[in-house]
């Protein structure tokens, strides 16, 4: 079978739509964090009191089922592309396929509360910038891109689903995402539990992979999708990325990351909008 | 019966102007509304899909450029969408001209419990005209706004089902969610 799988082989039926994280953020458009919607708005945060509120969670949802089969996808790569003892060690192996079991529920669930929400499979793009941070040929790296980075992300996405289902009183949306939310602090935790111990001796490798993973923080935070301010859609969760063995200091560090993609993403915007010159 | 389209060129998305101009005639006719002047706005700077219909002649309907949206393939055209976005913003002005909409507040400022009421009655009378729609996304949406129980889902279907109802009809649907 073969080895490092490139993210432009993922297996998709004719449902699905792939684009790459470039050419998503290649759109020029805001999401309406601008004028006339910024006005009649306090907060972009997703919660049900905004006019767009459904359109915007089923959007999400269908973005964390796509997700969620890239993390599955990207696990399952982890147990099989390195040499178990050699490069990656057996317990490593064990945990990964331990998430990969976890991830394959939470596309059963994912895909069960799309339809519940009125979404057809394949009716959003899927961004493949997932996997793409897991495809890094050293095991390391693919911990602090994939099980810190990434399922940190989805710690921060599923916080702010969970509160929303109980905003809105979705009794299933709001007890899917708690269930889901808890295996992903499980995931972060195993990935920041065996960076350490796998650098412990090696304080340069340590040093690539977590810069590695402020890179993989940054493209996840699409240009101001996920941070501290009330611009940004997805609110970072700091309490239960303390749970999942992020320091404080680390949280922070993300969440000046993301503040500083919002403010890129904002400058961005204000020069398509600004007038053409005569 | 004349259809603008503003802007004539696009710059952002990938839409046609003429390709928008014929859908809403396609609309305008489907909806008994062949005689009347259209002006549609497209705001191609915001990826959402509100969209804000104002009677009068023209009857000016705005919308944000996801609205018009493929969703599968961002900043490109669907007809499909095109023609839901543009058939519940034209019901809800025919609605307001057949003087049962009186009491209606204008489109912009509509709750979002009155918006979730009307556009249900909006797109179960388009599905009745041959639409293609999920009607499972509608039924979220109206749950989203009134509770997720068994009382919102028999007043989703009466609304739903209905092609007589006047606002105050529809209000009073809406609050008998609640019980």
């Amino acid at each position: 079978m073969r080895k490092f799988f490139p993210v432009s082989d993922l297996a998709r039926d004719e449902r699905f739509n792939q684009v790459t994280n470039e050419e998503r953020m290649a759109d020029p458009r805001g999401s309406g964090n601008t004028g006339v919607i910024r006005k009649a708005r306090s907060t972009n945060r997703l919660t049900p009191s905004r006019p767009d509120a459904t359109d915007a969670a089923r959007n999400l949802m269908h973005g964390i089922m796509v997700g969620e089969i890239q993390a599955l996808e990207g696990a399952g790569r982890t147990c099989f592309d390195f040499v178990t003892g050699e490069e990656a060690p057996f317990a490593l192996k064990l945990d990964m396929a331990r998430q990969c079991w976890d991830e394959a529920r939470h596309v059963e669930i994912s895909v069960k509360l799309s339809e519940w929400m009125g979404t057809e499979l394949g009716q959003f793009v899927e961004n493949t910038v997932l996997f793409a941070a897991a495809c890094s040929q050293d095991p390391v790296m693919r911990l602090a891109g994939v099980n810190r980075a990434l399922e940190g992300l989805a710690i921060d996405v599923f916080t702010t689903m969970k509160e929303f289902g109980e905003i809105a009183g979705d009794p299933y949306l709001a007890f899917c995402e708690d269930w889901m939310l808890a295996d992903e602090v499980t995931h972060v935790k195993m990935g920041s539990d065996w960076l350490r111990k796998i650098t412990e001796n090696d304080p340069e490798r340590r040093k690539k992979a977590l810069e590695f993973q402020t890179v993989v923080d940054k493209l996840f935070s699409y240009g101001g999708l996920r941070s501290e301010s009330d611009e940004s859609p997805i609110l970072l969760a700091r309490r239960f990325r303390e749970l999942a063995g992020f320091t404080d200091s680390e949280i922070t560090e993300i969440a000046d990351v993301s503040l500083a993609a919002l403010n890129e993403r904002r400058e961005a915007l204000e020069r398509t909008l600004a007038p053409s010159p005569a | 019966m004349t259809v603008t389209v503003e802007p004539s060129i696009f710059s952002i998305v990938n839409y046609d102007a003429n390709e928008i101009a014929e859908v809403a005639n396609e609309m305008l006719k489907l909806l008994g509304m062949g005689s009347k002047n259209l002006t549609i706005e497209v705001d191609e700077t915001v990826a959402m899909s509100r969209v804000i219909a104002t009677a009068g002649d023209p009857i000016v309907v705005h919308v944000l450029s996801s609205a018009f949206e493929n969703l599968k393939s961002p900043l490109s055209f669907s007809a499909d969408n095109a023609r839901l976005s543009l058939g519940r913003g034209l019901l809800r002005v025919r609605d307001r001209q057949s003087g049962n909409f009186d009491d209606a507040p204008l489109d912009d400022a509509l709750s979002i419990v009155e918006s979730a009421v009307w556009e249900t009655y909006c797109v179960g009378r388009l599905v009745k005209l041959g639409l293609k729609v999920h009607k499972q996304r509608w039924h979220y949406n109206f749950r989203n706004r009134h509770g997720f129980n068994d009382a919102t889902d028999r007043q989703f279907e009466q609304i739903w089902n209905a092609d007589n109802l006047d606002w105050s009809q529809l209000m009073e649907i809406s609050r008998n969610c609640a019980t």
